[in-house]
């Protein structure tokens, strides 16, 4: 959440050689396919849209010579999901180290501090500060506690829209008998108000959040949300916790013997999230509990570090629903080429954009539920 | 009407901007060090010829400078404007493959097309375009168009363009070769008349826009080999090139100094490069089956006597090449070492390499370039008439370090005026800070082709100050 200086950012963009391989996936290891990477600039078309030339108006902005906030700038700006796409094919293909979307999470706050922003984005804040959660929902939802071994953070998507990711979620845990408990007072974890430039108020949320989980002395934090999972793991102060995706913490639970899944012997489609995959490296252990409750994994044809975004993330399905439909169509098209219309994946996000588009999306927690 | 009103009517409002959040991409390329940055002030993607026909006619009767675009890989600052009021023309959405023919060995594309759908395409038919050695995300028809394929392995000869389709500043329509008589056969180079396309190459958007390409594919060989051979010696490595090109037993060939080259183009940084020889000769043999283990006999043959050492390096190394000739993917990765990557390319006769290596290395050491931040390699290209050879001479460096910067530019000076001195066969094409020296010393042929470029573009509207 530190502001970079102008010098670290123009050295980044500065090595940005613009060969553009950041926009297309890893293409000898596709078995020679051209398989598009960046939804922003394939939907957009112009070079701002795309890493290396969005990283040129970044320069421009610093610099001064673009010196108002026009509608274009913002869309350029904001137009992205920070799927993280374009970095991790950077550093495989020329091993410079720019990291595209904190690079970019860099531009927003910079428009942000000029109040160059997006009315949707601005109201999930205030939403945020009026309510505590990014969807400005009133109603208090309960949840069950059991003790302090664990803390499930929720998260406001599978709260308060996938709920049933939630509810899998509880299952799951009363099932294996862990002892664990919701924050009583559960804000927003700040990540799409850090996705979207507005630093000073995710400062806020995460001071209280802290408070909350400091109180109750768990050992271990586990999340359905891998957006609230980044979050944690990189813009909050060190809690003492192990930080756990929900994927993560069943696999122990079941190595533990804690838990005793049945097995659903099918065979299904993964979609990768970007937050779960790109973002913290974890694409393993999600596989490993499909495998645990009998699903064969259907690898699509971008997948892990190739993965193409669901089409939600960076605030873009609030700023920009149109884009976000696009992008989770793409997506759909590629789940339907392996002749389901059913995926799993791992993330409320990506099953709410994806299942906008038409297919059937489950959580791997309302998976493992079902095997219970 | 304004020029923006007028191009939001030839190509819709929403492929075309004046905005500097879009016009600010089409800012800077990688050879900012020697091209400073300026925005076009407008930026138009047609979606079909007509429209950009339409784009040229009107900045023709505007006077308006209008710079071709097509996928914006570009590292020689040839599409960075220089005149005020510049319309880039991002021709990025005619991207279609019009034609891939197994008979003819030939595919006829779109210059939005890059090598990396090029590739996929042709590989389904057991063919493929010419090895470029640049992304896979370069415009195949901008690659070959602006000097043939810069890195061609001398079995696929030189020039990979049969004929094309250009639209001139004036918006008219110009075939070439057998497009002429018959645009359905566009296989061959000559059509009923001179060859004027040839003209046409290797002019970075300054003589029209090209619409259309036809290419020479070639065959992929089930049967490959890869020959890394070590030598502690420079002079030592000649006899073996001179002789498996002479004698057409390989389908590829580079000279490579280095330690410094050979990691990021093999893939990886974990490997004890220090235990590899100072340089290092890389042999593709391949062909069909019983050609293949004949000429790979005779190969292993030359290896042995020449002196050098057959380098055992890891399967995936060894493999990393072969994937790279069918498009470029991990070589870039050269540009990790210090952030930045700087190289002149050109051509020259294979004899020369020595003298070319020295001076190259003596200068950079000179002026304060370390060792390891020097690299240089060639390639025999085309039939060995000439002993044809693609060089380039690189330097890896931080464009955030001003003295850095400013090193290479002295460098750059100094190289340039060198190679023009020593004798090269031309550059691989023309670009800022190797053309200006150089039409200083090619006495009336500057001229004609001014006058040339004149009579194609008399108001020169097209890339101005690219060349002239």
């Amino acid at each position: 959440m530190e502001k970079m200086s102008e010098d670290v950012v123009l050295r980044a963009i500065s090595h940005c050689f613009k060969c553009k391989l950041c926009a297309i996936a890893d293409f000898h290891g596709s078995d020679e396919k051209w398989l598009a990477l960046c939804p922003s600039g394939s939907y957009y078309g112009f070079n701002s849209f795309y890493s290396p030339g969005r990283f040129e108006v970044f320069r421009e902005i610093l610099s001064g010579e673009i010196d108002c906030g026009t509608e274009m700038l913002v869309k350029v700006a904001f137009g992205c999901q920070l799927c993280g796409a374009c970095y991790e094919r950077c550093k495989e293909v020329s091993k410079v180290e720019l990291d595209n979307a904190e690079l970019f999470e860099e531009l927003r706050s910079v428009l942000a501090e000029r109040g160059w922003l997006l009315d949707a984005h601005v109201r999930i804040r205030e939403d945020v500060e009026r309510t505590g959660n990014a969807y400005g929902a009133s109603e208090k939802l309960e949840y069950p506690s059991s003790g302090d071994e664990v803390i499930y953070f929720v998260g406001c998507t599978a709260r308060h829209r996938e709920r049933e990711i939630s509810e899998a979620m509880v299952r799951v845990l009363n099932a294996s008998g862990a002892r664990f408990t919701v924050l009583g007072d559960e804000w927003c974890c700040g990540s799409p108000l850090l996705r979207t430039g507005q630093r000073d108020v995710a400062s806020r949320l995460i001071a209280h959040n802290v408070e909350e989980i400091r109180g109750i002395g768990a050992e271990k934090m586990v999340f359905t949300c891998p957006g609230c999972l980044k979050t944690f793991k990189e813009s909050y102060s060190d809690l003492g916790v192990e930080l756990l995706h929900a994927s993560e913490y069943i696999n122990s639970l079941v190595s533990e013997g804690r838990l005793q899944p049945g097995k659903l012997k099918i065979a299904l489609p993964y979609h990768d999230p970007c937050h779960l995959g790109r973002h913290l490296g974890i694409y393993d252990a999600p596989r490993e509990t499909l495998e645990l409750i009998g699903v064969e994994v259907v690898e699509l044809s971008r997948n892990r570090g190739n993965a193409w975004c669901c089409g939600s993330g960076g605030g873009v399905k609030s700023g920009f629903p149109e884009f976000a439909t696009w992008t989770a169509d793409e997506r759909v098209g590629e789940i339907r080429e392996t002749g389901s219309d059913i995926v799993v994946s791992a993330c409320p996000f990506c099953k709410r954009n994806l299942e906008d588009s038409g297919v059937k999306v489950f959580d791997l927690a309302e998976l493992v539920s079902q095997t219970l | 009407m304004t020029i923006l009103e007028e191009l939001e009517r030839i190509v819709g409002r929403e492929n075309v901007s004046g905005d500097p959040a879009i016009t600010a991409a089409y800012s800077r390329d990688q050879h900012w060090t020697f091209v400073p940055p300026k925005n076009p002030a407008y930026v138009a993607r047609p979606g079909t010829k007509e429209e950009i026909r339409d784009v040229l006619m009107l900045a023709n009767r505007e006077n308006a400078p209008v710079i071709p675009w097509s996928t914006g890989i570009n590292i020689r600052g040839m599409t960075i404007p220089v005149a005020d009021g510049t319309i880039m023309l991002d021709v990025s959405r005619l991207d279609r493959i019009v034609e891939v023919n197994h008979g003819m060995m030939t595919a006829t594309i779109q210059p939005g097309v890059t090598f990396g759908m090029l590739v996929e395409e042709t590989k389904k038919h057991g063919l493929r375009p010419a090895f470029p050695d640049a992304p896979l995300t370069v415009s195949a028809v901008t690659n070959n168009y602006l000097r043939g394929i810069y890195q061609t392995a001398p079995r696929d000869g030189l020039d990979h363009i049969l004929s094309f389709e250009i639209i001139l500043p004036n918006g008219e329509t110009l075939q070439t070769g057998s497009r002429l008589l018959k645009r359905d056969l566009p296989y061959f180079r000559y059509g009923p008349g001179p060859e004027i396309a040839s003209l046409f190459i290797a002019g970075p958007g300054t003589w029209g826009v090209v619409t259309e390409l036809t290419l020479k594919l070639y065959r992929i060989f089930e049967h490959q080999k890869v020959y890394y051979v070590g030598f502690d010696d420079l002079e030592k490595p000649m006899g073996l090139l001179d002789r498996v090109n002479r004698e057409e037993l390989v389908s590829g060939c580079r000279f490579v100094d280095t330690i410094h080259w050979l990691p990021p183009y093999l893939g990886t940084f974990d490997y004890e490069y220090e235990t590899l020889p100072e340089f290092v000769v890389v042999l593709v043999v391949e062909n069909q089956d019983r050609i293949f283990q004949a000429q790979d006999h005779i190969v292993q043959t030359y290896i042995a006597e020449s002196g050098g050492k057959i380098l055992d390096l890891p399967q995936d190394l060894v493999d990393n090449l072969k994937c790279e000739m069918l498009g470029a993917e991990t070589s870039p990765m050269i540009f990790g070492f210090k952030g930045n990557f700087y190289c002149v390319g050109y051509y020259g006769p294979l004899n020369l390499l020595p003298q070319y290596y020295r001076d190259f290395k003596e200068n950079a050491l000179e002026i304060g370039f370390e060792a390891e931040d020097i690299s240089f390699y060639a390639n025999t290209i085309a039939r060995f008439h000439g002993q044809s050879t693609y060089y380039e001479l690189e330097i890896y460096f931080d464009s955030s370090d001003k003295r850095s910067v400013e090193m290479l530019r002295t460098l750059h000076a100094r190289t340039v005026a060198n190679l023009l001195e020593t004798g090269i066969y031309g550059w691989f094409r023309p670009y800022a800070g190797v053309i200006e020296p150089t039409l200083d010393r090619i006495g009336n042929f500057a001229d004609y082709w001014k006058k040339l470029q004149n009579f194609i573009d008399p108001n020169g509207i097209m890339n101005p100050g690219k060349l002239f």
